[in-house]
């Protein structure tokens, strides 16, 4: 499903969560969207979701989202905890809603995701513990098969083997029923190689929008002796440096040409590549008072 | 469709439950009192009137506040929502006003039994109107909170307004002051006051609920 976003605004009172927004996603990709904390996130998927009037176009698939009712069926949003369920709501309740109104729902699929998430079906969602009721979460997002899937911090308060046996599941639900994702985490190292395209926020503006490889190869740890890698940045947007002794670290942002290879190699420098997370940090920290 | 059929099934049920159980406990009462002294009143015309009601209005808040919100959460519109919503109403006022029919049969039956003796009791018209009304007034008052927070206080008073409009000429609620002799006056046309009191407080919870964010819930 195609996503557009055109001059997107959230106001909540003075306060703008998102401020004149636009963007595009092909579609048919999991997405990570990523940002701080406040940086909007949860505002933008609530406006792609309907749950929220907002000034601006969001349009899927070509048309509005907001009380369209062929849109919305199309659309499912879980942010934590679920809203797709009542406290006083038994989880088996919880899935009941979901094959009783979405068409897309696939029931023996939600079955199977509560069983592995060991989610007893007959407990109530207010007396589930935190990772659970993300669990319960993460079967609504995942069951509900819509062809714009959203999940918001659904991985909190799970356990590491609970999360990585979501990671799998999102994956192998997503190889076999092709959609678009969007994801929003603060984990991003653990689900970032489950993501093709990365969108940051912050402060409710766009920062950046890339394919997860390109963004990765974007950036470059080049660490050696300090003069050589003062001599070798010169020039080149340095996110952060860390020094120790006469060795000396510098991320820096941007794809290094041939050239640049050579130079490296000719002061014999280490070049790697930098973590995802790190890149995020650094795109939305200021740096030397400019972003 | 789907919300309707959910509304219905979950909420007439549930309805039908608590009212079957008021009920018994209600009998349990009267044979109580009757061991200490004569029973002079209807038990269940007091629960009917002043209890039912009170209950039917928290069914409005709770489809609007917790069920209204679950249902955009799987894709439906509020449209949608508030068209079953509206239709629901009516359903449960319906359910409602014939648990407390029933109920009255067979009180009455009993009382007749026992020699005891009871108090006139509303209209099943007039029990109707009633339910629908507070259970539309329910849904008003929580859409304005749900979307404007505290503001929502605002609507109480029309709320209020509204939700006497049917009590007025039913037995057990009392007589208001301002205007006791309208309701004489236009006879069993009061009712169509209560409907058009249904309707407006339908109508302002659609103006307000048509927009309504769903929030986030901390919990």
């Amino acid at each position: 499903m195609r996503v557009d976003v055109q001059g997107l605004t959230v106001r909540y009172g003075d306060v703008t969560a998102i401020d004149d927004m636009s963007f595009s996603l092909s579609g048919n990709k999991i997405y990570g969207l990523l940002g701080r904390n406040g940086s909007g996130k949860t505002s933008l998927m609530s406006v792609l979701a309907g749950y929220r009037r907002a000034i601006g176009s969001v349009q899927l698939d070509g048309e509005p989202v907001f009380e369209n009712a062929a849109a919305m069926r199309k659309v499912c949003l879980v942010r934590h905890p679920a809203d797709a369920a009542d406290k006083s709501d038994k989880v088996s309740h919880v899935l009941e809603y979901g094959a009783a109104w979405r068409d897309t729902w696939d029931n023996a699929y939600a079955l199977e995701l509560s069983e592995l998430f060991k989610i007893g079906l007959k407990s109530k969602v207010g007396e589930l513990s935190l990772g659970q009721r993300s669990a319960v979460g993460a079967v609504i997002g995942l069951a509900s098969r819509s062809p714009l899937t959203m999940l918001d911090e659904s991985h909190l308060g799970m356990d590491t083997p609970t999360r990585y046996a979501f990671y799998d599941a999102l994956l192998n639900d997503f190889m076999a029923h092709p959609r678009t994702i969007i994801v929003s985490t603060h984990l991003i190292e653990e689900l970032s190689s489950l993501l093709e395209e990365v969108v940051i926020i912050d402060s409710g503006r766009l920062v950046l929008q890339e394919e997860a490889d390109v963004l990765r190869s974007r950036g470059t740890e080049v660490v050696g002796n300090a003069a050589d890698v003062d001599e070798f940045t010169e020039g080149l947007t340095v996110l952060s440096e860390k020094s120790l002794g006469r060795t000396k670290s510098a991320m820096v942002f941007g794809q290094l040409d041939d050239s640049g290879l050579v130079r490296a190699r000719q002061l014999g420098l280490e070049l790697g590549p930098i973590a995802l997370q790190d890149l995020f940090v650094h795109l939305t920290e200021p740096v030397g008072g400019k972003r | 469709m789907k919300i309707f059929r959910h509304l219905t099934v979950a909420l007439v049920s549930y309805g039908g439950i608590v009212g079957a159980s008021v009920f018994l406990a209600v009998l349990a009462v009267e044979f109580g009192i009757s061991l200490f002294g004569d029973v002079v009143f209807s038990g269940w015309m007091l629960v009917t009137v002043q209890i039912a009601r009170w209950f039917v209005l928290w069914v409005g808040v709770y489809t609007i506040h917790n069920v209204l919100p679950i249902a955009i959460a799987h894709g439906r519109t509020r449209r949608e929502f508030l068209g079953a919503a509206t239709g629901f109403t009516v359903v449960f006022a319906l359910a409602m006003t014939l648990l407390a029919w029933l109920g009255f049969l067979v009180e009455d039956g009993l009382y007749s039994l026992m020699d005891w003796r009871s108090t006139p009791h509303g209209s099943p018209l007039a029990y109707f109107l009633m339910f629908l009304v507070w259970c539309a007034v329910g849904m008003l008052v929580t859409a304005a909170f749900d979307r404007w927070g505290y503001g929502g206080v605002f609507t109480l008073p029309v709320g209020l307004a509204l939700a006497v409009v049917p009590g007025i000429t039913m037995p057990g609620t009392g007589d208001t002051p301002f205007v006791r002799n309208m309701p004489h006056l236009l006879g069993d046309g009061w009712h169509a006051v209560s409907l058009g009191a249904w309707v407006v407080a339908m109508a302002v919870t659609w103006a307000i609920a048509r927009d309504l964010p769903v929030r986030l819930r901390t919990s």
